[in-house]
């Protein structure tokens, strides 16, 4: 998916970087802030609705600081964060080397194209009562939960990248006297390493997805339990905060991604 | 090339055989364990044996009919949402501009945390679900059209005017069937996301679909109807994504 802009900041003058990255974003979420806090504003003036005016914006603003100082938001970020990062680790130490083995053999590619599709397209929230069982605590079923959701982005994105390394550059750096590690280590993984982001990207917006679900079950800690808490107290300023720190968290996680992915670029028109 | 699709055939049973295998000896595995003996239903053996009941019963047809009428709602709405946004954000530099952050925001809340929400402002759960759906299933669409759209050629509008054609003649010839391949991919996106969101959305508050059934023989410790549910819904998702990279295929004018 697409997002940043492409232009480099150092080519453009700084007032016209300023407008493109301080004023036009400002602007556009002053929209969306002002859209709901006209939500809340009409929430508050019905009075059959009235008992929901803590989902406007002014209510949830005064119950960030104390969400804060009382360490609620850092703690529940902190146990999502986890199983987050060791679930999408496990996904890439998984899905590359599965991606490189598809990439590289026809035959490989073959074989596991229906077994692997027909496994994506499990809904990863349906293995939670089997995950339950096999694993000894929640948080591991989570992250395996994570993990199965994860891995199947990296692996096609590994995939698609090695097909498109000419073969050429293999043969180039044979007659050059390249061993397979530095085959690997100087050829396939600067390669790929685009590609490698960009299904690391996808696998992120999936696991995000899938975290919040798999946390409203079982679990007393994580983003998804603090919502099923708001939820339950009627603390529905709390239940809104949590949702803008899950929407911020999300979209610093997928920023950080889409540098990298720009970062590790080497096609000059994407 | 007769051959090539008999190879073809011969991977994937030969793959699909491994899985079935796999699975088999986690069955065997289960059973030959005391400890473990109590979910030996997972196994491949007592789920084709649930097979019939299932089915008979209507269960699993009325589950998929629910749960397929959901995501089909949800998705019509995030394509009738999506691809006006796509469009607004393709063409003008400035709403692209305007909505890029907010936009990327809302794609980043966890479509499940709008659950409570959505519960509170629809009158009903069937509503709330397809509400996430469409929540999920909108951005991968609404980027995908954007993106398609930023590939156009400018030349080709010129020369479409020059050959005296109208507005619609433009959208009809040049820009749909132009940006066709990358809206379907970004509906193929959607669907894979609307199916994840789906079986979690469908666990609380409601008694039908394919993750009220998970959810049930969960409860009901029913693990062989359990793993035919599951298998179900690899299967119809395996279908819809397959119907839909057909239809990529189909619409693809990059040439490789």
């Amino acid at each position: 998916m697409t997002g940043t802009t492409t232009e480099n900041p150092t080519r453009l003058k700084r007032s016209e970087w300023l407008q493109d990255h301080i004023l036009y974003p400002s602007i556009g979420f002053g929209i969306l802030i002002g859209l709901w806090a006209l939500g809340g504003w009409l929430l508050a003036l019905s009075p059959e609705t009235s008992n929901f005016t803590k989902f406007g914006l002014l209510p949830t603003l005064k119950a960030v600081p104390g969400l804060i100082s009382s360490g609620y938001i850092a703690e529940h970020v902190w146990a999502s964060g986890y199983r987050l990062a060791i679930g999408l680790i496990l996904a890439i130490l998984v899905g590359v080397p599965i991606g490189i083995a598809i990439g590289l053999s026809k035959i490989t590619e073959q074989i596991s194209n229906e077994p692997f599709q027909l496994l994506r397209m499990v809904s990863p929230l349906s293995w939670m009562p089997i995950v339950v069982f096999v694993f000894p605590k929640w948080d591991q079923a989570i992250i395996f939960l994570i993990t199965v959701a994860a891995v199947w982005p990296v692996v096609y994105a590994t995939a698609a990248g090695l097909k498109k390394v000419d073969p050429a550059w293999f043969k180039v750096s044979k007659n050059l006297g390249a061993s397979f590690r530095q085959l690997l280590s100087e050829v396939i993984f600067p390669a790929i390493a685009f590609d490698i982001f960009t299904g690391i990207r996808l696998s992120l917006g999936i696991a995000w997805v899938v975290l919040v679900p798999a946390e409203l079950l079982g679990v007393s800690s994580g983003l998804g339990y603090a919502i099923k808490d708001a939820r339950e107290t009627l603390a529905y300023d709390q239940l809104t905060a949590m949702v803008v720190v899950i929407g911020i968290l999300g979209f610093i996680l997928d920023s950080f991604v889409a540098r990298m992915v720009k970062r590790y670029s080497w096609q000059r028109d994407l | 090339m007769f051959g090539a699709i008999i190879a073809r055939a011969f991977y994937s049973l030969f793959g699909l055989s491994i899985l079935f295998g796999l699975w088999w000896y986690g069955g065997w595995l289960l059973e030959s364990n005391p400890a473990t003996m109590g979910f030996a239903d997972f196994g491949p053996g007592p789920t084709y044996d649930a097979i019939p009941y299932l089915f008979g019963e209507g269960i699993i047809q009325e589950a998929s009919i629910t749960s397929g009428s959901r995501l089909g709602i949800g998705l019509l709405l995030a394509i009738v949402t999506g691809i006006p946004i796509g469009i607004l954000m393709g063409r003008s530099k400035v709403f692209k501009k305007l909505s890029n952050t907010p936009f990327q925001f809302l794609r980043m809340v966890s479509p499940l945390s709008w659950e409570p929400i959505a519960v509170i402002a629809l009158p009903t759960w069937n509503q709330a679900i397809i509400f996430l759906i469409s929540m999920a299933a909108v951005w991968p669409i609404a980027f995908a059209t954007a993106a398609g759209l930023a590939k156009l050629d400018p030349a080709w509008f010129k020369v479409a005017r020059n050959l005296g054609a109208t507005w619609l003649d433009v959208l009809k010839e040049i820009i749909l069937p132009a940006i066709a391949f990358d809206v379907l991919t970004g509906i193929r996106l959607a669907l894979g996301v609307a199916w994840i969101v789906i079986v979690p959305a469908e666990f609380l508050g409601i008694t039908s679909g394919l993750g009220y059934t998970i959810q049930d023989s969960r409860e009901n410790l029913e693990y062989a109807s359990l793993a035919v549910t599951i298998l179900v819904i690899g299967v119809i998702g395996f279908l819809m994504d397959g119907i839909c990279l057909a239809a990529i295929k189909r619409f693809s004018w990059h040439h490789k």
